[in-house]
């Protein structure tokens, strides 16, 4: 899959951490598009239908577990990974819709290509599902 | 009972001396040079030495070196204002440890007009132990609840930090289309702009503000432990095999290389043999182990060892804990700095190599990942021992 077939979907409430990501999956060609709150990306989910969406946990409204939670019944395709800056363990219901520890990326990512490698692999394993 | 019952009560000289001699505490007299002139049967039950050593010889024999002014000072005050003084100090025992005493003295003349001060002593050891205990969980609790806002409140600023550093090298290098797209617009030779930067210095400078930034988020996400739940992960693990490991890892690691030889160090093993599994978290208990050998190599390193550097691991089983020993010949540490060490931040080693970080998580870790205790000893100029408890109990 060539990275301008990826489309990514990137939720955080705060400003600087969308841009310094999407300037970065930018570069690499990806597609990205971003939410600054669960409400405003549960909007757009369903139109955008990234093949990966990447939410912080604690985010100002419906924190990032519950938006994944939703987000996935109306987008069941979608690979999700939870970006967060605090230790955290997967809750049963993220676990029942698929998630494992790899899917919790630990704040602040040092190198971006490894979340390149990730969004791939995420791409990859969501299109064969 | 009145004061007159009393009276008669007391009256009797073998009274008084079946109290004396049936008393748990230590009870003495001193003459106004410090020489024992009476010690109670409990002397000898206290600190196990024979009564006969103590008649006739000076406090100072028994008493911590660190703790004789102390003592010293509460003998002349209770003199000079002929008042009871109460005085905490490390008195020797007869097994070669020190004990905490507290007494209280008071000065007294006898019917032989003859001034002495007579007082009572007992052993606070275990209650200051315990004191101690409860402080560091309290600064624990308050560290914890800090750290865990910190962490969220400093982690998008350093990743901001981190990746747009990533972002600049990423813009400038002649790799990415968009780039030489834009360098044409407005007409400049990327090759030359990077040759620019290169001679300016700025690609190194890029590069420090990615270390610098990766190094303040090592040190955010150590502090991460001490808002650590104890949570599942733990797996029964052969104690053995880890703390072997943890050995050839501490020997490996290129940190301890720049500072020392780690080969140097004489290391000594003395696991017991009958260990059952210990339910643990890897990863988490190799970071503790490493943190301690890691301080013991560094303090034999820095301090003039006039003996072969040494480091004894041993395992033991006791009272349904598993009790790992870690034990050095370094030069120790003084009370003082015993006292701090689980402090975060605390450090005595030179500012920018250490955080002072590694004791405080390996504390968090066996306390509130393992439920277990973290204890040291040590004697300035002998050595220090850490003792690591783990219950063999998984979490209840
Ligand atoms: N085995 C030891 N012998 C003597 N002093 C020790 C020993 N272990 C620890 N200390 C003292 O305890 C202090 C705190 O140790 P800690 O591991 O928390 O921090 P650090 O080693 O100074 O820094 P960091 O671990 O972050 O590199 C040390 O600076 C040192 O003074
Ligand atoms: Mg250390």
């Amino acid at each position: 899959m060539h990275n301008a077939d990826i489309r990514v979907l990137l939720v955080d409430d705060e400003e600087i951490i969308r841009d310094c990501i999407t300037a970065y999956l930018e570069d690499e060609g990806f597609i990205v598009q971003s939410a600054a709150s669960a409400e405003e990306a549960l909007e757009t989910i369903a139109a955008i239908r990234p093949a990966v969406c990447i939410s912080d946990l604690r985010l100002t409204g419906m924190n990032g577990e519950r938006f994944i939670v939703k987000a996935h019944s109306l987008c069941p395709a979608t690979v999700y990974l939870l970006h967060t800056g605090t230790l955290y363990s997967l809750s049963d219901e993220l676990r029942e819709i698929g998630m494992t520890a790899d899917d919790v990326l630990l704040k602040p990512i040092h190198d971006l290509s490894k979340l390149v490698n990730k969004i791939k692999q995420s791409a990859a394993a969501g299109r064969t599902v | 009972m009145s004061a007159k019952s009393a009276e008669i009560f007391f009256k009797s000289e073998s009274r008084y001396r079946t109290l004396v001699e049936n008393s748990c505490d230590i009870i003495f007299s001193l003459d106004t040079e410090g020489n024992f002139t009476f010690v109670s049967h409990a002397w000898k039950t206290v600190l196990g030495h024979d009564r006969g050593d103590a008649v006739g010889h000076n406090f100072r024999k028994f008493i911590h070196p660190e703790d004789i002014p102390r003592y010293e000072t509460s003998i002349m005050t209770a003199l000079q204002t002929n008042s009871a003084q109460e005085v905490t100090y490390r008195i020797h025992h007869a097994d070669g440890s020190w004990r905490w005493h507290t007494s209280r003295g008071t000065p007294h003349v006898d019917e032989n007009g003859v001034l002495t001060v007579i007082g009572m002593a007992y052993d606070v050891t275990e209650r200051l132990r315990i004191e101690e205990i409860m402080t560091q969980t309290e600064k624990m609790i308050m560290i914890s609840g800090m750290a865990a806002g910190m962490a969220h409140e400093i982690n998008n600023p350093l990743g901001a930090i981190l990746q747009h550093a990533q972002n600049i090298e990423r813009r400038v290098s002649t790799g990415i289309p968009a780039n030489l797209k834009a360098a044409a617009e407005v007409g400049v030779d990327l090759d030359l702009v990077r040759a620019y930067l290169q001679k300016r210095g700025i690609f190194d400078f890029i590069g420090h503000i990615r270390t610098a930034g990766m190094r303040a988020s090592v040190i955010i996400s150590n502090m991460l432990y001490f808002s650590r739940r104890s949570e599942s992960g733990a797996e029964y693990i052969d104690l053995s095999a880890l703390l072997d490991r943890v050995l050839e890892l501490a020997g490996t690691d290129y940190h301890l290389k720049k500072k020392y030889d780690f080969r140097r160090i004489d290391l000594q093993r003395d696991y017991a043999a009958d260990l059952p599994l210990v339910p643990l978290v890897v990863a988490e208990l190799e970071q503790v182990l490493l943190n301690i050998i890691h301080n013991a190599a560094q303090a034999m390193a820095g301090a003039a060892m006039r003996r072969e550097p040494r480091i004894t691991l041993r395992t033991r089983l006791s009272e349904g804990m598993v009790l790992i020993e870690i034990e050095d010949n370094g030069p120790g540490m003084d009370e003082a700095t015993r006292l701090r060490i689980f402090e975060p931040f605390f450090s005595t080693k030179e500012v920018g190599v250490s955080t002072g970080l590694g004791l405080s998580v390996a504390y968090a870790i066996v306390t509130k990942g393992h439920r277990g205790a973290i204890e040291v000893q040590s004697r300035p100029g002998e050595g220090s021992c850490f003792t690591v408890k783990l219950p063999l109990q998984g979490k209840a």
